[in-house]
């Protein structure tokens, strides 16, 4: 994989240049932006500056001036450097590179088989095969710590906080 | 005064109380260190099984989860960047850089040492000057409200050292979150796109798990290969010379959080940011820069968040009104009980209060002893390799972000907040601004109606009453500083430019 462009968290500068992508996502969130202060003006309109789509409406403005910033100032500085690669593939190798993408992947069909294989089918299926994903090659090691992990935290939410975990609409199928 | 001290002592001197404080004090940092598992929920659950005690057991139980809880949270925000609870946002800014190089086991024992100061300072306040606080809190106008949520989502943005417009761009789109659903006031539909499921909006916890929780996973994605840092857990005690060196901000971030924890529907969360921005402002040379593991980022906001506890105790002892979500979930637990909290519970039972303000003594004597034990284990964590580590944890968000409701709805809304979180991160965008607009939304909406209500609808008057009123023109005065301290004019005034 190739170098990951550092979240820029806490402190550290900006780069000099936009990352690959960026302008594209803030074009996007001004957009999103623009849909909601119609949404948000849809609610009551102008009627009363005390009714339920006013609040809305100046959250979503804020949201529609500051988005129009930082578009002006993604534009100012400069095309992502793409190192002799075109934009889009350099996207997927800083943004989203192929572990990352099957990783998101396997988080998303985890989510969907939570109500079908239930909590704990779906759950040692995802870690079993994700912990392998990422590079973790032992098997048996991955399934213990699998296997204790889900123990632990089912006794926890289970057990003593009487959270009903998904049974899954396949297994209860099956025990009928 | 015997009287008073008897049940003062009452606590600590009945075996089963003791052992109920301690088991509530453990169990509460526990709780507060799982995304997912809140005090309040957790109080809520005691409820439903201590509302047949008696009075005393269920309040001792109760005080030291509360505790716990408030400080349980800086763990996963020291070990993992995914703070437990919304008032640990502050203390993942210099404690998960102090984790990653390997000095989690110093971070949390100065973590544990200061919330204790500050627990102790926050009941001292209770016990001292409940009454004189509480006056002073129900002079906050909503104008007031309405400032304090804009400068609380502003700080966070603005400590957390990125670009003040996509703080402020974060902490609108936070605000407008929140808004889904119902208008609590005309019950008219806002952003629900004709979804009977929308009606009900969407849990700021499942989006704090989801823009915390797998938007680092994801972003860890890029560093699998990064070997974990070994955690130094040799000296998790501070030393006397460290804690002596700290504890002049200790205190003066043990003050703000008590005055924020005692205003009604203020929390934690707001003072551990305050108290932040007071150490950034006020700490000359940290111990790092801030934002990259100072220590002083640390006492600050867990001095805050625990003296705000005993704040939070202080209206609701003496007016009836909730400091917090969690003290309101305590009302209702003393109205089970057949009592009135309010002026007349400071008359009528007095030996209530004595004997809550020493359950919060002890509960904070034993959050000493509880969270200086355990580190080792829990700094495992964090040396565990990451292959592995990585998909525990979002399985660990998933059970969380299901258990607030046991609805599957909620793990969806965190999955799509924890990759929109991820694009958010790469970009530069604080997530922390999103969260607090979510929990600090409905407040400010509710404000802002009730000033512009109280101005009779008038824009001119609205806004003329926050310079009429010395303490809006105060607060007013605070949050335009705190714009203009992130404006280029201030670092060229500065000489930081």
């Amino acid at each position: 994989m190739s170098a990951p462009p550092r979240p820029q968290e806490g402190g550290e500068p900006g780069p000099p240049r936009r990352l690959p992508g960026e302008l594209a996502f803030c074009a996007l969130l001004l957009g999103l932006s623009l849909f909601l202060l119609w949404q948000a003006y849809g609610i009551s309109g102008f009627e009363s500056l005390t009714s339920a789509g006013m609040f809305p409406m100046l959250a979503t403005a804020t949201m529609v001036v500051t988005g129009a910033v930082f578009v002006v100032q993604s534009l100012r500085r400069g095309p992502a450097d793409s190192s002799g690669r075109g934009h889009w593939q350099s996207f997927v190798a800083r943004v989203t590179p192929p572990i990352w993408f099957g990783f998101t992947l396997a988080v998303c069909l985890y989510m969907l088989a939570l109500s079908r294989l239930g909590f704990v089918g779906a759950s040692f299926l995802f870690l079993l095969l994700s912990m392998r994903l990422l590079g973790s090659r032992r098997w048996l090691l991955n399934a213990g710590v699998s296997a204790a992990s889900l123990a632990a935290i089912y006794v926890v939410f289970q057990t003593i906080f009487s959270v009903v975990l998904p049974q899954g609409s396949w297994v209860q199928a099956v025990f009928r | 005064m015997m009287q008073a001290l008897e049940y003062f002592l009452m606590s600590w001197t009945d075996p089963y109380l003791l052992f109920l404080t301690a088991a509530g004090t453990f169990a509460g940092i526990y709780i507060g260190a799982i995304p997912g598992l809140s005090v309040t929920m957790a109080v809520s659950i005691l409820i439903s099984f201590t509302f047949k005690w008696h009075v005393n057991e269920a309040l001792t139980l109760i005080s030291g989860i509360f505790l716990g809880g408030v400080y349980g949270g800086s763990r996963s925000a020291i070990l993992l960047n995914i703070p437990g609870a919304p008032a640990a946002i502050a203390t993942g800014l210099d404690g998960y850089p102090l984790a990653k190089r390997g000095e989690a086991g110093m971070a949390i024992g100065l973590t544990t040492v200061t919330s204790v100061i500050g627990g102790f300072m926050g009941i001292a306040a209770l016990a001292v000057a409940a009454p004189a606080l509480s006056e002073f809190a129900l002079k906050f106008a909503p104008r007031d409200y309405l400032m304090l949520a804009i400068w609380g989502i502003l700080l966070v943005g603005a400590l957390s050292g990125g670009s003040l417009v996509k703080g402020i761009f974060a902490g609108a789109l936070g605000v407008l979150i929140s808004m889904v659903g119902l208008d609590p006031m005309t019950a008219e539909h806002r952003f629900t796109f004709g979804q009977v499921q929308m009606t009900a909006g969407i849990s700021y916890v499942a989006a704090m798990i989801g823009f915390f929780g797998v938007a680092e996973v994801l972003v860890q994605l890029h560093e699998l290969k990064t070997r974990a840092v070994r955690q130094d857990v040799s000296r998790i005690v501070p030393s006397w010379a460290r804690v002596r060196k700290h504890l002049p901000l200790s205190m003066r971030a043990s003050g703000i959080g008590v005055v924020v924890g005692a205003l009604p529907g203020a929390g934690g969360d707001i003072a551990a940011l305050m108290a932040y921005d007071h150490a950034k402002r006020s700490v000359k040379n940290p111990t790092r820069p801030f934002g990259q593991g100072a220590e002083e980022g640390l006492v600050a906001p867990e001095s805050a968040n625990n003296a705000a506890v005993g704040g939070a105790y202080i209206p609701m002892m003496t007016l009836g009104i909730p400091g917090d979500a969690v003290t309101a979930v305590i009302i209702g637990a003393l109205y089970i009980h057949g009592l009135k909290p309010g002026p007349m519970l400071m008359i009528e039972t007095p030996h209530l209060f004595w004997f809550i303000v020493g359950s919060l003594v002890l509960a904070n004597c034993f959050l000493l002893i509880f969270g200086l034990t355990g580190i080792k284990l829990f700094a495992k964590i964090v040396e565990t390799p990451k292959p592995i580590l990585l998909p525990l944890i979002l399985v660990l968000c998933a059970v969380g972000a299901y258990a607030i409701n046991n609805n599957p709805v909620d793990v969806y809304w965190m999955l799509g907040f924890g990759i929109f979180g991820y694009f958010l991160k790469i970009y530069g965008f604080q997530v922390g601004p999103v969260i607090l607009g979510m929990i600090l939304g409905p407040l400010m909406d509710k404000s802002y109606r009730q000033a512009m209500i109280s101005a009779e609808g008038k824009p001119a008057q609205f806004a003329a009453e926050f310079f009429t009123s010395p303490l809006s023109a105060v607060i007013l005065a605070a949050l335009l500083l705190t714009i203009f301290s992130q404006t280029v004019w201030w670092r060229r005034w500065r000489g930081t430019v």
